[in-house]
């Protein structure tokens, strides 16, 4: 099994640094996947969800308001302003804090709804 | 004795004195932990968004027949420059604020020597009260970011002054902090914010392949990118200078109690010398008493 390493860094640290299988980010042009060996490419991100497959085959999300990504070959450089990442404490916070951090961002309200309905979604998987 | 009880008085008052220092000190050191936490942090993000930058400036240097011609790398003889310079909103903390203020001093010197117009934007409030004192008009006097930054304000205060980039208003922008370096250690960083400081980029390496771009417009890319470099960077002076701020204060605070303890050892040997000179002269008067009733 081919891994990339994925990074995503916000202004208060790094919030994840590991190896997956596959990441779905929320490209400015529209939502787009990254497999290993994926064509170097630099993109801006839109608020979103950004859906992570881990080594073992789960599923995480991480909700972002804004920023970049550099993807290259073997690694994925998520540079964004603010993130929510999914934990296992209380999810009806975790949702609230991703509310909040879109709003922040001026997202529309569908696109809010979306991005919660996402997180959630994958939480209860 | 008079002179007994004033001295007695002066050692009470050093001692308060030195209780406060030493309470403050503690507090900056405590604060400075944080603070330094905080930027430690950061650093992380501002290396790699550095990083992005350049590659893509890089590529457009490359790629484009024109080179890198955008507004915010386009470098001109200055008429106008815009000083950017942060203070703390406190006292207290030895020579921080007036090497910033010294430094934004010579700077205002060596551009009016060649003509050129400078506005002073200032943030921190020591820094203002410096130049409303001598009588110098401020573009901007910000209070309270310099000891609580916040990302949001900062951004909204650096997005005024790109604007005023843009619109021709000013043609460079320098930014005056005093830095962190170590616990015992600030120093003062001079930054060029714009045009974007190309020499500080490595922009001759080769890109290995091909970057996709997306959006394809390189320059909606590079300006958004621009702007959060910005940001970015005025934050993170700003959290460098509450670092180095409190460091200062901590070395401040330290000397001022070390001072205090040097006082009151000798303000002791005093009033003990004064103690033994009374009771000799006492004792002289009543042995000399005696003497004459003999």
């Amino acid at each position: 099994m081919e891994f990339l390493k994925l990074e995503i860094v916000t202004p208060g640290g790094v919030i994840f640094d590991d190896d997956v299988r596959q990441v779905t980010l929320p490209g400015a042009d529209g939502e787009f996947g990254v497999l290993p060996q994926h064509a170097a490419l630099v993109s801006l991100l839109d608020s979103g969800v950004i859906e992570i497959e881990k080594k073992d085959g789960s599923v995480t999300a991480v909700a972002i308001n804004s920023g970049y990504c550099k993807v290259d070959e073997e690694k994925t450089l998520c540079v964004v302003d603010g993130a929510v990442a999914l934990n296992d404490g209380d999810l009806a916070k975790t949702l609230e804090e991703v509310q909040e951090l879109l709003q922040k961002a001026q997202a529309s309200s569908t696109a809010i709804a979306t991005a919660v309905s996402k997180v959630e979604r994958i939480a209860k998987a | 004795m008079a002179n007994l009880k004033e001295l007695k008085r002066k050692i009470g008052s050093v001692k308060n004195t030195q209780k406060t220092t030493k309470a403050m000190k503690l507090v900056s050191s405590a604060k400075l932990r944080r603070t330094e936490e905080l930027a430690k942090r950061s650093r992380v993000y501002a290396s790699k968004l550095t990083q992005l930058l350049n590659e893509i400036a890089a590529k457009m240097k490359h790629m484009r027949a024109e080179g890198l011609d955008n507004v915010y790398f386009r470098e001109t003889e200055p008429k106008q420059v815009d000083i950017v310079f942060i203070t703390a909103d406190k006292g207290l903390c030895g020579g921080f604020n007036a090497q910033t203020i010294k430094r934004v001093n010579a700077l205002i010197e060596s551009y009016r020597k060649q003509d050129v117009k400078v506005r002073l934007r200032a943030i921190g409030r020591k820094g203002i009260d410096y130049y409303r004192f001598n009588g110098m008009e401020l573009s901007d006097e910000i209070v309270g970011l310099s000891s609580a930054p916040t990302y949001q304000e900062a951004a909204e205060f650096i997005a005024e002054v790109t604007d005023a980039y843009l619109k021709g208003h000013s043609d460079r922008v320098i930014m005056v902090h005093n830095g962190y370096v170590n616990m015992i250690t600030q120093e003062i960083r001079e930054d060029q914010l714009l045009p974007v400081d190309t020499s500080k980029l490595d922009l001759d390496q080769v890109s290995l392949s091909d970057l996709e771009m997306e959006p394809e417009d390189d320059d909606t890319l590079l300006e958004a990118l621009v702007k959060r470099y910005l940001e970015y960077s005025i934050y993170y002076a700003l959290i460098d200078s509450l670092a180095a701020e409190h460091s200062a204060r901590m070395q401040a605070m330290d000397a001022a109690t070390n001072n205090a303890k040097e006082m009151v050892k000798n303000l002791t040997i005093k009033y003990n010398k004064a103690r033994q000179e009374a009771i000799t002269t006492e004792l002289i008067e009543i042995i000399s008493g005696m003497e004459a009733l003999k």
